[in-house]
């Protein structure tokens, strides 16, 4: 696994408008926190931190941060907040990692192999939980959790507790009953003409009920002041 | 048509679209997905339409999440109507859309498959949309 480091300067101005003008010069706000230093305002590079995210290990991985003024921290990104549209980083959170401490990651299940569902029972894959939580080592974190899934059949399902991980150094935190992957049957082609003949069907489409309850007591309440103003007035 | 099965009041004041959609924005189901790009509201129709247009082009296998919901009443007043004298009667249902929400999610087919499912869904949507894939999320 390549050594990832990641420039930082700590950041004195915080706030929206300081943000931006930190993300105009290609670098992006961040905080580094966890261990038993307090919480640490930086500015990181995007590109690194990117790179790092892409890498084959992801989240996951483990890489220097290397500080102006400051000693080296080893750290992982623990969150990180995305443009929903542009699709640029915005912030991440750094989190400091003790070499000797476990701590709990998610790690990506990837499947290979066809199964046999698929392939001869004319099945579907379906891939129910993409990545499992384990506690372990930051030096034990597995990149990946790779499974055969060639055997699996129509109706047959692979659980987070068949994952071949090792007990000595991993412990699984997700629920071992968890459904990774399943193979199920193909549903009967969904009727295409219903779907048509509503489209084509004009006018409002009826309307949904009502919740009345708290409605007609306010209506009553109306009523019953009007009432009586009235007879006030008489 | 979707639509809500129980509602607590019948009419509903029309909101702003402004900013982007920071919840509902990435994959959450499948591997593929259609992310719009402009906030608009969806109807019932337009979603039903694209729907089936997906439905219809990748036939059998694969599975389709739709991500958004008409839960929103809009409301229309007949034709030739003087204005005032309350607001009109619902007309039909809609989705408020802002600009990054995942539309529709896809798995179980290749990409080239999902892509030219999508770009038909697409063009049955009145906004600008973009295909995006797990692959290329961070």
């Amino acid at each position: 696994m390549a050594e990832f480091i990641v420039e930082a300067t700590v950041r004195n101005e915080l706030g929206k408008n300081a943000a931006r003008r930190i993300r105009q010069t290609g670098r992006i706000p961040a905080v580094l926190y966890g261990g038993q230093a307090p919480p640490l305002p930086v500015a990181v590079n995007t590109k690194q931190v990117a790179a790092i995210l892409r890498s084959e290990a992801g989240r996951n991985t483990i890489f220097t941060v290397r500080i102006a003024g400051h000693e080296d921290v080893r750290a992982m990104v623990k969150d990180w907040l995305v443009d929903p549209v542009k699709g640029q980083l915005l912030h991440v959170d750094l989190q400091r990692v003790a070499m000797d401490v476990r701590l709990r990651v998610k790690v990506p299940v990837h499947t290979f192999g066809d199964p046999v569902g698929v392939k001869v029972q004319g099945g579907i894959l379906e891939t129910v939980t993409r990545e499992v939580e384990l506690e372990c080592l930051p030096g034990d974190i597995p990149d990946e959790i790779r499974v055969d899934i060639s055997d699996l059949t129509i109706g047959k399902h692979l659980r987070a507790g068949d994952l071949p991980l090792d007990p000595q150094k991993i412990r699984l935190v997700t629920d071992p009953d968890r459904v990774i992957v399943h193979v199920v049957a193909l549903r009967a082609e969904e009727e295409a003409v219903p779907a048509e003949a509503a489209l084509a069907a004009e006018g409002a489409p009826a309307e949904p009920e009502v919740i009345r309850k708290g409605k007609k007591e306010v209506e009553e309440e109306e009523g019953e002041a009007e009432e009586r103003s009235r007879e006030k007035e008489e | 048509m979707l639509m809500p099965k129980k509602v607590k009041y019948r009419k509903q004041q029309r909101g702003r679209r402004k900013g982007k959609a920071w919840r509902g924005g990435s994959l959450a189901f499948g591997e593929y997905g259609l992310k719009a790009l402009e906030p608009a509201w969806i109807t019932d129709r337009q979603i039903e339409a694209a729907r089936v247009a997906i439905t219809r082009f990748i036939k059998r296998g694969g599975k389709l999440w739709i991500r958004i919901f008409p839960d929103k009443p809009y409301t229309k007043k007949p034709a030739e109507t003087r204005m005032g004298k309350g607001k009109g009667p619902p007309e039909r249902w809609v989705a408020v859309v802002k600009p990054g929400r995942i539309l529709f999610e896809m798995a179980g087919v290749d990409r080239e498959t999902a892509a030219e499912a999508m770009q038909l869904a697409a063009h049955k949507l009145p906004i600008v949309t973009k295909f995006v894939s797990r692959a290329e999320e961070f």
